[in-house]
């Protein structure tokens, strides 16, 4: 009796120092964790460089001043966003589409603003995944102006990513009529190739590529070029393709995350998570190389899923949905957790039907064991005769 | 060619940058209402030119445009019925950059029962800004210049920890049906190897108050260790593995392997701890007042299980030499272990 009573105490005097510890613990951890990253600080020298932005143009800010002046000078509010449009782009920084939205506000809620306003409008909801706005926005600009060729094809675009293929295909003949052979072939190629006709779709696009050597959107068109090869289950020939894109221009940072897929499927996590490696800073490669490091048990695998919860979780602080893509990617891949993939991998389908799309919407569902869950993929994929070397391996299981 | 080769590129961009956001947060105590507002210094610049130009924006800089930076969130940021003071600005890192940290307080007339905030910082510059505002436990997101109305009191304080953590322990089934386990034989205990229906209410209560100190303590230490992140296990293995510490509770009350009940609390009491962090994850832990969180809502668990051992024990204690106590004993652990078997099947490889 004596016996039991002693050890009765002496568990519970463990446990006691156990609560202490961990109490303890928590008050030095958990204000580090929370605040680590949000001490305030000052700098000790007033010459450090506390933030970068681009080089302000004089010229820019003339112009800023004039539209200031005078707020209706549509021609100078357009050149001002298109600035920021191409900011956005070189920097990969969504901040400057929203500077651009700012300078368009005059005409931003507009049933019929002016046609360049039409073009820019649609450029920026579609980066945000507003594509029906986008769509109903190009249409318009296209009956005020039937010849524009950008219309065109940035309404091709948008209509393939809503799996609009007709719409797709009638903005690629009249892309054809308005854009050099080289444009309009890597408009439609992408179209035949998913309706079954990879193969045709891969050589006519490498013939138009040959023979526009120079043009710089024979580079562009290369990476289309890329991912038929990926839908023929061509990898190698994709590697090499992308590897060349990339040699030419190390800043796309689209055709580096096509490359790390693509290593990915050719078992290689250990050169997937070098080529992403430095680039931390874009989503759509951190996300890679946290997979990548997670697949390859690489010495940074816990430091990088702990960057991309950060990420997810700050993005979706100020209420965005834009990266369910990738979200369920990782999710599915690092946190194995199928389920969660699938919801995401669904919410993003009916947001956008890419190949990508489609290819995690099944990858997640066979994961769960979903089979009626993947019945909208399975579905598309039938009705538009859609043949892809990867997602035929998971479609096959589920079908 | 040259434009069209701009919009054809911004349809593959991957962002390097999350979006404009500036985050305000703000606590109230009485009429008192102090935080900070935290601005992107990329954002300050392009409001207020605070660079000279080349690029690089200086901590100089910054400091010679405070002023500027305080006029203009004096002229766009209020809270009804309370004047804003204007502290001195440091820098803070976020994940995207150095943010301008400027501290706020602002006295009101009374103390306010909620806050009516306006924020209009930057949406002229950039549509797609968002103020985030922190405060009373909440995070409201706004989208442009309209006024936001908060209310404050319960949803910021410890209580409405303990609040969740009562409604956590009765609406957790697995949580009750473990404890009441553990409890059911204290009124029948072994005196000299023999089982024989408890003789004294005191023996009974310490008894009971053993194991449920033991229970607290195990998940009280696996709670905080999980919440604060020390310790991270996936979801469908806590929750598997509490469904067999309840199968094994029922178990040992009909095979009696272990008298020590205490010891089968405090060790499996270790695994439900996790599952609690993660309702308290799931329910937005704050950063800032985590150990209050935490200790409400392991008051709230305490206060529900209280409750549940104080209404079992006398009822078993009144009937503990009938038979439907024997009925209650055998008949009710095995069924619990039946039912806690197949909780366990459906975590581990269903749903």
């Amino acid at each position: 009796m004596r016996d039991t009573g002693r050890r009765k105490a002496y568990v519970l005097a463990l446990g006691a120092v156990g609560l202490a510890g961990a109490l303890t613990a928590a008050a030095f951890v958990a204000p580090n964790k929370a605040a680590a990253a949000a001490r305030p600080y000052s700098p000790e020298h007033s010459t450090d460089v506390v933030a970068s932005v681009p080089r302000r143009d004089p010229r820019e800010v003339a112009e800023r001043a004039q539209l200031a002046q005078s707020p209706d000078r549509v021609e100078l509010a357009v050149a001002l966003a298109r600035a920021d449009i191409g900011r956005a782009r070189t920097l990969s920084d969504p901040r400057y589409l929203g500077r651009a939205q700012a300078t368009l506000s005059r005409w931003w809620t507009m049933a019929e603003p002016p046609p360049d306003v039409l073009l820019l409008r649609a450029t920026i909801e579609q980066s945000l995944h507003e594509f029906h706005a986008a769509r109903a926005d190009l249409d318009r600009l296209i009956a005020l102006r039937p010849d524009d060729a950008q219309a065109h094809l940035t309404r091709a675009v948008v209509a393939t990513v809503t799996a609009d293929y007709p719409a797709a295909r009638q903005s690629c003949d009249a892309v054809a009529k308005l854009a050099p052979p080289i444009v309009a072939v890597a408009c439609k190629a992408p179209l035949d190739a998913l309706g079954g006709h990879a193969a045709e779709a891969f050589d006519e696009l490498a013939r138009a590529i040959d023979d526009a050597h120079g043009d710089p959107m024979a580079l562009w068109a290369t990476t289309t070029l890329a991912e038929l090869a990926i839908q023929r289950g061509d990898e190698p020939r994709a590697r090499a393709l992308l590897e060349r894109v990339l040699g030419s221009d190390p800043s796309d940072a689209y055709t580096r995350a096509a490359l790390a897929d693509v290593l990915m499927q050719l078992h290689d996590p250990a050169a997937a998570s070098a080529l992403c490696k430095g680039y931390e800073q874009i989503d759509n490669l951190l996300v890679r190389r946290a997979i990548a490091e997670h697949a390859a048990h690489g010495p940074e695998a816990d430091r990088l899923a702990q960057m991309m919860h950060d990420r997810i979780a700050a993005a979706a602080e100020r209420g965005d949905r834009v990266h369910m893509r990738e979200e369920a990617m990782f999710v599915l891949a690092v946190d194995g957790d199928a389920h969660r993939a699938l919801v995401l991998a669904k919410a993003n389908w009916d947001v956008q039907k890419e190949l990508a799309d489609a290819r995690i919407f099944a990858e997640a569902a066979t994961a769960a064991g979903d089979r009626a869950a993947a019945t909208p993929v399975l579905e598309w994929s039938s009705a538009n005769g859609v043949i892809d070397a990867r997602l035929e391996r998971f479609l096959g299981g589920l079908r | 060619m040259k434009a069209l080769a701009i919009l054809i590129a911004l349809t593959a961009t991957a962002w390097a940058h999350k979006p404009s956001d500036a985050h305000l947060t703000l606590a109230a105590d009485g009429a008192r209402v102090t935080g900070r507002l935290d601005v992107a210094v990329r954002d300050l610049d392009g409001a207020l030119q605070i660079d000279d130009g080349d690029g690089r924006i200086t901590w100089g800089e910054l400091e010679a445009a405070a002023p500027r930076i305080a006029d203009y969130v004096k002229a766009r940021l209020s809270i009804e019925g309370c004047p804003l003071e204007l502290g001195t600005a440091q820098l803070v890192n976020l994940s995207d950059g150095a943010y301008w940290a400027l501290p706020i307080t602002a006295a009101c007339a009374h103390a306010p029962r909620e806050l009516s905030i306006t924020y209009k910082l930057l949406f002229d510059l950039d549509a797609q800004h968002r103020g985030l505002v922190h405060v009373a436990g909440q995070t409201l997101i706004v989208r442009d210049g309209n006024p936001v109305h908060v209310e404050l009191g319960e949803a910021t304080s410890v209580a409405s920890f303990v609040r969740e953590g009562i409604w956590h322990i009765f609406s957790g089934i697995d949580h009750i049906l473990f404890l009441l386990c553990l409890v059911l034989p204290a009124v029948f205990q072994t005196k000299q190897a023999r089982w024989r229906a408890a003789t004294s209410v005191r023996d009974v209560a310490v008894e009971v108050l053993e194991t449920v100190t033991a229970f607290t303590l195990a998940h009280s230490i696996t709670l905080v260790i999980s919440a604060v992140g020390l310790i991270s296990l996936p979801s469908r293995f806590v929750e598997t593995a509490i469904a067999l510490s309840v199968v094994a509770a029922a178990v040992n009350n009909l095979l009696r392997t272990v008298d020590a009940r205490w010891a089968v609390a405090f060790s499996l009491g270790l695994l439900h701890g996790f599952g609690f962090s993660s309702v308290l994850i799931d329910l937005g832990l704050p950063s800032r007042e985590l150990i209050g969180a935490l200790l409400g809502f392991n008051v709230g668990v305490e206060l529900g299980q209280a409750a549940i051992v104080l209404v079992a024990i006398p009822l078993l204690y009144a009937i503990r030499r009938t038979f439907a106590y024997q009925a209650l004993l055998w008949g009710g652990s095995g069924a619990v272990a039946c039912i806690a078997a197949i909780w366990s099947y459906q975590r581990c490889f269903a749903a």
